[in-house]
């Protein structure tokens, strides 16, 4: 089966980049000013609501908000991150660790990997499937897998949500990410694709065990890979998905790991 | 569900507190037997009863994969020893060849029970201890990397962490990944382990019973925690027993923790599995609660049971004999399905005294003799993530 789909839109998010335009800014060699503290603001939420949630999931939500327009009511939602809801699994840790073990019923609820898919879907009144998927380094590979599947298997519109953002500590020496990243991608079946559409991916699985991250293509698209940040393996398809929409655009390929010896060729291609 | 050629459910291996292979299953399932008990593993400042698999003492993980240790890992290793489960896969992936067999694994809490350990122990501000490595032994995918390594697997390999809908989503995806002919084999289950994140979680929504759980009972005060590893596989054109015939998956876009009261949700996934299976409500012989025992759970659930099927349809939870096992729950009770399926029996609702009046559905409180041919089994989770199986044999 060719899993092939059509990349309507596309969303980014990170203090290092705060919004998509900014992404392209930095991959095309200009600069940025990097804002360590910067924090998402969302439309589907009020900020009284927005403050209940872990930062991981209101950046979540920011992309997702990026690339719904684009999606119809019956979407498919998958959101793939590393470590899911780091901060709420700290302050639980903490709890846990106290002889009452109290733990806040809205803390509890919303510790679970599937925080920021549920209150994606509860914000934005969407009620499509949704998945909350996790493998490690390799999370951006199985999340666009998952996603590629569910689009030629189901016929249906995907919105692919990947995102991960650095562990308070002592968590963060265990697994360290330095900056926080999110990117978006509202993804249906190819045959659907129209002009404005960004790119038609292809994916297929080979036998090959692939690098870890794909070489920067230049010095500013390196300070993503360098946070340490596993959503980092996706920004050069990202980068590939952008540019083919571009008048120079030429055929990508960008090989994503998705466990075991499996590698996931993915092709990028400007829509007919 | 739509695929090229027959994909069959060849193997699966199980291990709650019931104890672990099919054979004792099958004989709890017949007598109506519960494994909950009070809680041991945990000394918590709450009354509570839970399903902790026995003999856990004895299924460290081999030698070679000792840095893997924790209670999820040795979950696994159970349910691997259970039926020589481990030794039908590694048959498998000679037929296939390593490259063509994937995992997808459906957990909430992976190891975070190891993680919880090594927090208790740690004095103020240092570091966690050095032995401690969050890839092996807590992070969400951390069950699942130990699996592939443990099994030989070089397929493509994922974790679901959906909350209590977990496995029954990574039967799904393992079925996509056959279909999408990614894969010829793929392990799909779900691993969860008593933590105290769990207890001390649903004791904090005021969800915990001091009793064991009741599912649909008039009574019924909330859950009792469990934990289990339940592992399946599906192989592509193979003439096994089983299948997995229809999923539904939808979301309630309500709340976090709570269904809406008219379980429209739940009755969606429901007539979307149906549909995929392409089956009539009549079709089907049994439902397979989630039926967590709570109160607003259950009966929302049972009005979306009573839309779809009828008041006729004899539908149970399995939660008072093995507790919520969370995310390992969807792939547990499907496993109890294909027991039920194979020995002919409509499981009791054990913990049942007295029906809900508020529940119009046939919920019988002891087992019932019976030729099944499809059942459906519903997980739903956090989030208002709901997922419905059909099981035909």
């Amino acid at each position: 089966m060719t899993l092939r789909a059509v990349v309507k839109t596309a969303g980014f998010a990170s203090p290092l980049a705060p919004d998509l335009d900014a992404f392209s800014v930095l991959l095309g060699g200009g600069h940025i000013q990097a804002a360590p503290n910067w924090n998402p603001t969302l439309a589907c939420l009020t900020a009284r609501e927005a403050r209940r949630l872990s930062p991981h999931t209101r950046l979540a939500l920011s992309v997702a908000e990026q690339v719904a327009p684009a999606l119809p009511e019956d979407a498919g939602w998958v959101f793939a991150s590393s470590s899911g809801e780091g901060e709420t699994l700290q302050v639980i840790l903490e709890a846990i660790s106290r002889p009452d073990l109290l733990i806040q019923p809205l803390r509890f609820q919303n510790s679970v990997h599937n925080a920021a898919a549920g209150q994606w879907t509860i914000a934005a009144r969407r009620q499509g499937p949704a998945t909350s998927i996790a493998a490690y380094d390799e999370t951006v590979g199985v999340g666009l897998l998952k996603a590629l599947m569910q689009v030629a298997l189901e016929q249906r519109a995907v919105g692919l949500i990947m995102f991960d953002g650095p562990l308070p500590p002592p968590l963060h020496e265990k697994r360290p990410v330095d900056c926080a990243m999110a990117l978006a991608m509202a993804l249906a079946p190819a045959s659907t694709a129209a002009s404005g559409d960004l790119a038609v991916i292809e994916g297929r699985l080979v036998d090959e065990v692939p690098e870890p991250l794909e070489p920067p293509d230049n010095a500013s698209a390196g300070c993503f890979a360098e946070t340490g940040n596993p959503i980092a393996a996706a920004v050069p398809l990202l980068s590939a998905i952008i540019g083919a929409g571009s008048a120079a655009a030429t055929a990508h390929v960008i090989r994503l790991g998705v466990g075991g010896s499996r590698a996931l060729h993915v092709s990028v291609e400007p829509v007919a | 569900m739509v695929a090229r050629e027959p994909i069959a459910i060849t193997e699966f291996a199980l291990a709650t507190c019931l104890g672990a292979g099919g054979r004792v299953h099958a004989e709890a399932l017949r007598a109506g037997r519960s494994g909950l008990a009070p809680c041991e593993v945990y000394d918590t400042p709450f009354t509570c009863y839970v399903g902790a698999v026995p003999g856990l003492e004895d299924c460290a993980p081999p030698s070679e994969l000792e840095a893997w240790d924790n209670r999820a890992t040795r979950l696994a290793e159970a349910a691997l020893a259970a039926d020589s489960y481990g030794r039908r896969v590694t048959a498998a992936v000679c037929r296939w060849g390593p490259e063509r067999v994937g995992l997808v694994l459906g957990t909430s809490t992976s190891g975070v029970e190891k993680l919880e350990t090594a927090y208790r122990a740690r004095r103020g501000e240092e570091p966690l201890a050095a032995e401690y490595s969050m890839r092996r032994h807590n992070d969400h995918h951390a069950v699942a990397s130990y699996l592939m390594t443990r099994l030989g697997l070089a397929g493509p390999c994922w974790t679901i962490s959906t909350a209590c809908s977990s496995s029954a989503k990574a039967l799904v995806d393992a079925h996509q990944l056959i279909s999408a002919d990614l894969c010829d084999a793929v392990v799909a289950g779900g691993i969860d382990s008593l933590c105290l994140t769990s207890l001390a979680g649903f004791e904090g929504l005021q969800l915990i019973s001091r009793k064991p759980c009741r599912p649909c009972d008039a009574e019924r005060d909330g859950l009792s925690i469990g934990e289990g590893a339940a592992l399946l596989l599906m192989e592509r054109a193979a003439d096994g027993p089983y299948r997995l015939s229809g999923a539904g998956e939808n979301s309630d876009g309500f709340h976090m923790s709570t269904p809406p009261a008219d379980g429209a949700g739940a009755a969606v996934a429901m007539r979307g599995a149906l549909a995929a299976a392409e089956l009539m409500p009549s079709d089907v012989g049994y439902v397979k609660l989630h039926g967590t025992a709570t109160p607003a759970n259950d009966v929302a659930e049972c009005r979306a049971v009573a839309e779809v099927f009828g008041a006729t349809t004899p539908v149970s939870s399995l939660k008072g004999a093995v507790g919520h096992t969370l995310g390992a729950a969807g792939a547990v009770e499907t496993a109890m399905c294909l027991l039920a399926l194979e020995h002919g029996v409509i499981p009791g609702c054990v913990g049942l005294r007295r029906v809900d009046p508020a529940i119009a559905c046939s919920v019988p409180d002891a087992p019932q003799a019976a030729a099944l041919k499809h059942v459906v089994a519903n997980a739903f989770g956090f989030g208002g993530n709901n997922c419905a199986l059909v099981l035909s044999r």
